[in-house]
């Protein structure tokens, strides 16, 4: 059943999640990003969109594999570094962003399941803002497959009514959590659902930006391989890793080593997210470079996740939250790149 | 004031004339009111051309890349490259002069006079419209912008949303020029090294403690090296690769190669990349706050680069990028050089 | 038991053998686990771990018939293959996998098969040469043709020698030495020379990019058709479980839907090899 918390009721519900980590919208030098809720009464949900998006608590920037240490002649001691998988709650995860983390979810599944980012994954409950209005000029969720509303990935979906939140609840998870605010929760009456629905209904009406009809851009871009639309299209491209590594969706990374000491060898392996907007990243050690220029690169940005991801997934890998384009330095606009796919000549 | 017509005039000139290969100037972005790269081939698409206060961008950048295609290329098309320049943008050029990257023959350079006001800073904007979405920003008459919201017009003095870099510009018309638009207007700068006197005052315990609250912010994207005309190094100690790789270089140079820092972005990391950065930048930023401006988590960095300009002027009396004759800072010593700071 | 992908396991080195010397040198290596292990494929590769240094995607050279070493034969090219040309016998190396597809070699029961490999080429088709020549009853004629730029720099000298009384193998070098007395000119010239009938034969060819193109080339002139060609492709690879997002050509991750492509596959592909 449908649940109601009035505004001023939700830091008693942080209060309550003590056992949790507890990650929310945060404002730090004018930008917004998800961070660790030291102060707890000072959260609130009044924010647009973050930089970094909510991928950085599943997936983190970097994460250890391993200690490696040299114990007697030529011998290793290994440690496996695994995250402990403290409960985490992230809140004010934007729609967008819950329907990310399901596509990560595919990539790092599946038959050889991926156990750090499952350890942080299964730790964590996401409780989603609905977007009343869309937090930044840049949202075009509704182009694919998404909603401003879409509860896809989320534990719990909450909806600004005002005074008040409208409260969704999902998953186990999310009934847990909910269940630790205790007696704060109310029911929530017709007129409630009602009012949430009108938010949502509404909500898509608000977006400023759409993509529409790209059901053959996977198709379309296969046969768009070598066209020279690539080096017009990136002929601003700077090749930084912005679009990639502030996507929710993009998930390549890199394995190291961090010696940190020589004798007796001493070290970790470390994860660290990488991206395909790098010119090493697929760099031989040869020198030899299959995407050797920044055509090549973004051409790799867009087939990934317009065909490659399509034909493996059936799903674009790209939510639609605009990140790319509003931190982009010199404008490069995945939704006019694939614009201009899809009206381009075969 | 700068007339679009005129710029485009000059720029459909160039291009029918065949003088210049192309044009790097600036078009409206998608987004209707900020002006993003464009590279112009053809004379019917020169109408494309804007000037205005959301040209950001140190167009610099894009001459760098030239240059890297020419190299690769077998007959280069070795006409120069025409590009429009703001007065800090010129001194990028100076720059690349004055260490040999390009000659002054590879680039056409189309002035334009900032006037009264430089460009704005979009978070500085942000902030003052509390939410209201900006749909347009032109020059206004003095020293102020006229800003279009939703819900109408409104004058904001420069001195609230002008970016720091103009508000601290000692070259707001371009000192290098094939054609010049706008007029050479005198401007009074108070405080040029103003950003940096606050943090001077702090002790070295408070400045760390500062900087590595900001480096602590860093993700590595590169933004702030990739936007920067002046780091066109092929090798960076930054790169997992950090030298160029040929056919001939051996298994042994490549692993006697000092990997210099790791990926992770943690402090000791970040606070050595922007180190490196920062140093090497010495007597050779030009202030165009395009490294600040791109950096997805609000660093401020031209405060690193701003205290090392000052350096470069109190001890060598050195202003950076205005005389491509003069050698540059960094490559050249002189008799009356200070040393009294060598120990 | 719950096993971690990206934890390798600990393994000796058992032997080690300097192929070719030089600034290109190949060594050849054998390793046993500490402690358990992994079966592989014939094609199939291992991510070898070098502590401190990194992690190289190598090709498992040794017929998984052979059960008490896992071998590979490695060029020398960057930073942890230099790491691994100074490993000694007993030296203690980190190994995961086995990854990617293997050679469908079931399928190829009763086909004759030509080896056509060039420099360190011959290690990822010396699995499958290995295992067919130990069944060789289950297939037809075998036949390796192999080159090197000099003869120094052919791999397996002692195996090839051993080799020519179980199967016909034809060398090649690029330009004349005195001593010569086999072909001279590339793999792909000496494919031409030799002519081996395409009929119900399969053709592995692998080695560096310029020789596999003009290989399939060759072999395709004398009649062998797209699907009786196959070919390994190598990509920069970290995971090795397609999950980091660098090797991929098109939709597929070499690490985990390759290496092996037969050519009527791989040329539906970008080249972005």
């Amino acid at each position: 059943m449908d649940k109601i918390l009035a505004k001023k009721d939700f830091p008693r519900w942080l209060e309550a999640l003590g056992a949790y980590d507890v990650y929310a919208p945060q404002l730090i030098d004018d930008v917004w990003n998800y961070e660790l809720a030291t102060d707890r009464k000072a959260v609130s949900l009044d924010y647009p969109q973050t930089a970094i998006p909510a991928k950085k608590i599943v997936f983190p920037q970097r994460e250890f594999f391993f200690e490696f240490r040299e114990a007697d002649t030529d011998d290793y001691k290994l440690k496996e570094l695994l995250p402990e998988g403290k409960p985490t709650v992230i809140f004010g995860v934007r729609a967008c962003e819950g329907k990310a983390v399901t596509l990560t979810d595919l990539v790092f599944g599946g038959e050889i399941a991926d156990d750090y980012y499952w350890k942080r994954r299964n730790a964590a409950v996401l409780v989603g803002l609905a977007c009343a209005s869309p937090p930044s000029t840049n949202c075009f969720c509704l182009s694919v497959n998404g909603s401003p509303h879409s509860k896809e990935g989320l534990d719990v979906l909450m909806t600004d009514l005002g005074d008040q939140y409208y409260v969704e609840i999902l998953t186990d998870k999310g009934k847990k959590l909910v269940s630790e605010g205790g007696a704060i929760f109310h029911e929530a009456k017709p007129p409630d659902k009602k009012a949430a629905e009108k938010i949502h209904a509404d909500s898509e009406k608000k977006l400023a930006r759409e993509l529409k009809n790209i059901k053959d851009v996977p198709a379309k871009l296969k046969g768009m391989f070598a066209s020279p639309f690539w080096d017009d299209e990136s002929m601003s491209c700077i090749r930084c890793g912005i679009c990639t590594y502030l996507c929710p969706t993009c998930h390549c990374f890199d394995i190291n080593d961090e010696v940190e000491s020589q004798t007796p060898l001493a070290g970790r392996r470390v994860r660290t997210w990488d991206t395909c907007q790098f010119p090493d990243f697929t760099m031989h050690s040869s020198g030899h470079n299959p995407r050797p220029d920044k055509a090549a690169r973004l051409r790799q940005r867009i087939n990934h996740k317009f065909q490659y991801f399509v034909e493996v997934w059936q799903n674009y890998q790209c939510t639609g939250c605009g990140r790319c384009i509003t931190l982009c330095p010199v404008g490069i606009d995945i939704i006019k790149v694939v614009e201009k796919v899809r009206d381009h000549a075969n | 004031m700068v007339k679009h017509e005129d710029v485009r005039a000059e720029a459909k000139k160039l291009l029918e004339s065949g003088k210049v290969k192309y044009i790097i100037a600036y078009e409206l972005g998608a987004d209707g009111w900020k002006a993003n790269p464009v590279f112009i081939k053809k004379p019917e698409d020169v109408d494309k051309i804007i000037w205005g206060p959301t040209c950001f961008h140190n167009l610099i950048r894009f001459v760098v890349d030239e240059k890297r295609r020419k190299v690769q290329q077998k007959n280069p098309d070795t006409r120069p490259v025409g590009v429009m320049v703001k007065g800090c943008d010129s001194r990028a050029i100076v720059i690349l002069l004055q260490e040999k990257f390009i000659e002054r023959k590879d680039v056409h350079i189309i002035g334009v006079s900032c006037e009264k006001t430089g460009v704005i800073d979009e978070r500085k904007l942000a902030n003052k419209l509390k939410g209201r979405k900006a749909k347009n920003v032109e020059f206004g008459p003095d020293e102020n912008f006229v800003v279009t919201t939703e819900e109408g017009t409104v004058d904001l003095p420069a001195s609230e949303i002008m970016a720091d870099r103009c508000l601290e510009c000692i070259a707001h018309v371009p000192v290098i020029t094939d054609v010049l638009f706008g007029e050479k207007t005198k401007r009074t700068v108070p405080h040029p090294f103003g950003s940096v006197e606050k943090i001077e005052t702090l002790s070295s315990e408070d400045r760390w403690k500062f900087w590595s609250e900001q480096l602590e912010k860093c993700v590595r994207c590169y933004a702030c090296r990739s936007v920067c005309p002046m780091c066109y190094c092929d090798e960076c100690v930054a790169d997992t690769i950090t030298f160029a790789v040929s056919p001939d270089t051996t298994a042994e140079e490549k692993a006697q190669k000092i990997k210099w820092l790791d990926k992770s972005p943690v402090i000791s990391e970040n606070i050595f990349y922007h180190m490196v950065r920062a140093i090497h930048l010495a007597g050779r930023c030009i202030d165009c706050g395009e490294c600040e401006r791109a950096c997805p988590v609000n660093i401020p960095l031209r405060m690193l680069n701003k205290k090392l300009e000052k350096e470069a002027k109190l001890l060598f009396g050195y202003d950076v990028g205005f005389d491509s004759e003069k050698p540059a800072l960094i490559s050249c010593f002189r008799d009356e050089d200070p040393e009294d700071f060598i120990r | 038991m719950r096993t971690n992908v990206y934890l390798p396991k600990l393994a000796k080195v058992i032997s080690v053998k300097e192929e070719v010397g030089g600034v290109r040198s190949i060594k050849t290596f054998r390793t046993q686990f500490l402690d358990g292990g992994f079966t592989h494929k014939c094609g199939q590769c291992a991510m070898l771990s070098i502590f401190g240094k990194g992690e190289s995607m190598i090709s498992i050279s040794s017929s998984p018939l052979v059960k008490d070493y896992l071998q590979f034969s490695i060029l020398k090219m960057g930073r942890v293959t230099s790491a691994i040309h100074d490993l000694e016998v007993g030296s203690i190396i980190g190994i995961r996998g086995p990854y990617g597809n293997a050679f469908p070699i079931e399928s190829w029961k009763g086909k004759n098969i030509l080896f056509a490999g060039g420099g360190i080429g011959l290690a990822p088709i010396w699995s499958v040469l290995q295992t067919t020549l130990l069944r060789k009853k289950d297939y037809g004629d075998l036949t390796l043709i192999y080159g090197a730029r000099t003869s120094p720099d052919i791999v397996f000298k002692e195996e090839l020698a051993d080799l020519k009384s179980k199967m016909k193998v034809h060398l090649s070098i690029d330009v004349a030495e005195p001593e010569w007395k086999e072909f001279v000119g590339f793999v792909a010239q000496n494919i031409l020379d030799k002519k081996p009938s395409p009929e119900n034969t399969i053709a592995i060819t692998c080695g560096p990019p310029i020789m596999i193109k003009t290989c399939i080339k060759a072999l395709s002139e004398i009649g062998f058709k797209d699907d009786q060609i196959y070919t390994t492709v190598e990509n920069k690879m970290k995971c090795g479980i397609g999950k980091c997002g660098r090797c991929n050509i098109g939709r597929h991750y070499v690490c985990k839907d390759g290496p092996v492509y037969s050519w009527a596959e791989l040329r539906q592909l970008p080249q972005e090899y």
